[in-house]
């Protein structure tokens, strides 16, 4: 067990070093986390037994959270637009949950898909307040106060990002060790005992949902100010997909997991498009499949293996 | 917005230490582009033949020794993957010291996108056939250049070509698709047509999804609209099947189709003779003034006989493209007197550069705008062939609103006596 901090450590130092050896990657990896978080919150809800189709919304509920404060509003501050972009896709997170926990399985993969299918359509439609398929501009924030070059502020957000990933990772594993944490898994294998033991699954879930909810705010917060764009496509179904492939792919049993899935999935789909431009789509499906087909337990199954982690007892299966 | 006044001249500072610095720079070996372009899902439909005239015009090119000698090449990306993805394919070709120039975008929403990155990296970067007109309103890019207009003059020249030919014209409908270019030319449809002639009512307005299969219940409004004309700006895939589905519903016999981006869709799909089509710019192969510069002939010989069909205006908008930045390099080469320019130079080199393209002139205007011509006409079958007739030039200059100015606000300040003094149908032969 001892092996796994320190193989996640020595994973974070080489993300870290990644851009010094090819400065374009740190781009592409900016968005693998950004997308990373978005799958993390994706994977809470699996581990609940709960597929969300539609968190694509919350991700572009942060990203455009972050475009009206920096240009409606004019408060450009990245320290700024990442709390409220996190605050308000929390916030999103909560009235949608409200009424989506009650829901299980296909429901609530379907509701979740169809109310992101119309924030989706209110973001293309709402010309004059999103920029319709045009979408908003977000111009290079500061970062408390200073302003910085676009170079240097992607510099400075990708070793944000990652000092998020490492900080978010560790508070989420706690939750998932706390018991609102583990009562997710008993949502999965018997609801109605945990009713019964007197732990409400509504508010269990709910909690989870809003969770997931501001975990993809983060990520739509990062993916915002890193492209510079904010477009409707962020909340289109095929992302929510994306989502639950990337969490799937990279298994859910652990918090690097959906990171992992996230990273690998960006630069493969870099490398097919650089040297395949007419066939990357079979390229990323080609490789999904040997995943899926190779490593049950998506990527972070590797990672364990490598650790010498064998018991996998008290984990919710898929 | 203010800050970039006094910014301009620490710019242009700059751009002058740079180019002392670059002075030096070698010929290199070749000129790679990066080239963006829809090459899956329904957009490729418009996007692959701008591909294919990009191949026939950088054979060419080469054929005649390339660029100031150089010879070119490009690597394609497909815009299909998304914004995240075109950013992350534009970020690496730049930051790749082999490339030199960009050719980006086909979407309105990407070039958008790129157009702050293309300042932010120091990369030149073409436009090639993006028109949204709210590229530069309100901003002041370096980097990023647009020959080919906007959808202000482009969509303007319909409503005035269409008035000028019906001249009783007083119900319209307009059917576009369900997305930003859609509604904004509805937007400008509308504003020309109050402008010049308020008393035409709009009977009706569908925006239909974009990628749709079906248009039957469009179709079934718009025949109980009864309108005297139908404005689309429907494109690649959609166009063909509303045109298939409405030509059998008779819908053409009592309405004059006019289809914005009608020229792509020609050879693929029987439009009604008399309905009004063109392109988008001047980018017709077959015009005078492309058959008087002499280079479209050869282009198109060279196109057909490579992919088997004539070239449309996606095709020659990437193909002048090209032209623009052959000119670009060349002007930079003279303008500093270097061997190769930098992309310092080159992005100067461009500021308020004219050129003749492969079917008329293009100047730059202050704004990094093109301003060129607006071609429009009536489609007929000539030798068993549907082609465009009884043309419109429309100048490009009075088509485009003053810089600065509002471009909706700048419609409706028109009068009646700017549709008079227009040119008419069948004036451009």
């Amino acid at each position: 067990m001892r092996a796994l901090p320190l193989i996640l450590a020595a994973g974070l130092a080489l993300l870290a070093l990644a851009p010094l050896a090819a400065p374009y990657l740190q781009f592409v990896l900016t968005v693998a986390v950004a997308k990373g978080f978005a799958a993390l919150g994706v994977a809470l809800l699996l581990r609940a037994g709960l597929i969300s189709l539609g968190h694509a919304m919350f991700f572009a509920v942060g990203a455009y959270a972050a475009a009206f404060l920096a240009q409606a509003v004019g408060i450009n501050d990245f320290l700024l637009l990442l709390p409220f972009a996190v605050a308000v896709s929390a916030l999103a997170g909560l009235l949608v949950g409200a009424f989506l926990v009650r829901y299980r399985a296909i429901f609530f993969a379907m509701l979740n898909l169809a109310v992101s299918m119309v924030a989706y359509a209110l973001a293309s439609k709402l010309y004059s307040i999103t920029g319709g398929t045009d979408g908003l501009r977000i111009d290079v924030p500061t970062l408390m106060g200073m302003s910085l070059e676009k170079a240097q502020f992607d510099q400075a957000l990708y070793y944000i990002s990652l000092v998020l990933l490492a900080v978010v990772g560790w508070l989420v594993h706690r939750y998932l060790k706390s018991p609102l944490g583990q009562a997710l898994a008993a949502v999965h294998t018997n609801e109605v005992r945990l009713e019964y033991l007197g732990v409400s699954a509504w508010s269990t879930l709910l909690a989870a949902y809003t969770i997931s909810a501001a975990l993809a705010g983060i990520g739509g917060a990062i993916a915002a100010v890193a492209i510079g764009h904010v477009l409707p496509e962020y909340a289109f179904w095929t992302e929510s997909g994306h989502l639950v492939l990337t969490a799937v792919l990279g298994g859910i049993a652990g918090i690097a997991g959906p990171f992992v899935g996230s990273i690998f999935l960006e630069l493969i789909h870099t490398v097919a498009v650089g040297y395949a431009a007419e066939a990357w789509n079979l390229i990323v499906g080609v490789a999904l499949l040997a995943v899926i087909f190779f490593l049950p337990r998506g990527l972070f199954g590797l990672i364990e293996s490598a650790a010498g982690v064998k018991d996998h007892r008290g984990e919710t299966e898929l | 917005m203010r800050k970039t006044s006094f910014m301009r001249p620490i710019a242009a500072a700059a751009a002058l230490l740079a180019a002392g610095a670059a002075a030096a720079e070698d010929k290199p070996e070749s000129l790679n582009l990066g080239v963006f372009t829809f090459m899956s899902g329904g957009p490729a439909a418009y996007g692959m033949p701008g591909r294919q005239g990009a191949e026939v015009m950088i054979d060419m090119i080469n054929a005649e020794g390339g660029v100031a000698g150089v010879p070119v090449s490009a690597t394609y990306v497909d815009e299909a993957q998304g914004a995240e993805g075109v950013i992350s394919e534009y970020r690496r070709l730049s930051e790749d010291p082999a490339y030199g120039f960009m050719i980006a975008a086909l979407s309105s929403g990407n070039c958008l996108a790129l157009a702050p990155i293309a300042d932010q990296l120091n990369m030149p970067t073409i436009g090639w056939n993006c028109d949204t007109h709210q590229l530069y309103l309100g901003n002041d890019y370096q980097f990023f250049y647009r020959p080919n207009g906007n959808t202000i003059a482009e969509f303007m020249a319909y409503a005035l070509y269409f008035l000028d030919k019906n001249p009783d014209v007083s119900r319209v409908a307009i059917i576009n698709p369900d997305y930003s270019f859609g509604h904004d030319a509805a937007e400008i449809v509308k504003a020309t047509l109050k402008a010049v002639k308020p008393e035409v009512e709009i009977v009706a307005e569908l925006f239909p999804k974009l990628g749709s299969s079906t248009f039957q219940t469009e179709i079934s409004r718009l025949s109980a609209a009864r309108p005297d004309v139908i404005f689309s700006n429907m494109w690649g895939g959609d166009l063909e099947n509303f045109i298939r589905q409405a030509a059998p519903r008779g819908l053409f016999r009592t309405s004059v189709g006019v289809f914005a981006l009608g020229e792509s869709a020609l050879q693929s799909v029987d439009v009604p003779e008399g309905s009004i089509v063109g392109v988008l710019g001047d980018g017709y192969w077959m015009s005078p003034d492309a058959q008087e510069i002499g280079l479209a002939a050869p282009f198109a010989e060279a196109y057909r006989a490579k992919f088997d069909a004539d070239p449309v205006f996606p095709s020659v908008k990437m193909a002048n493209a090209f032209l623009v930045m052959k000119a670009a390099y060349e002007k930079a080469i003279a303008d500093n007197n270097v061997e190769w320019p930098s992309k310092e130079q080159l992005a100067a080199a461009m500021e308020g550069m004219s050129t003749t393209t492969m079917t008329g002139e293009m100047t730059f205007r202050e704004d990094n705008d093109g301003v060129v011509d607006q071609l429009v006409g009536t489609v007929a079958k000539v030798d068993g062939k549907l082609v465009m007739t009884d043309m419109a030039r429309y100048d490009g200059e009075t088509m485009l609103p003053p810089l600065g100015e509002d471009p909706i606000a700048w419609i409706g300040s028109l009068t009646p006596e700017f549709l008079a003094a227009m040119p008419k149908p069948g004036s451009y032969e």
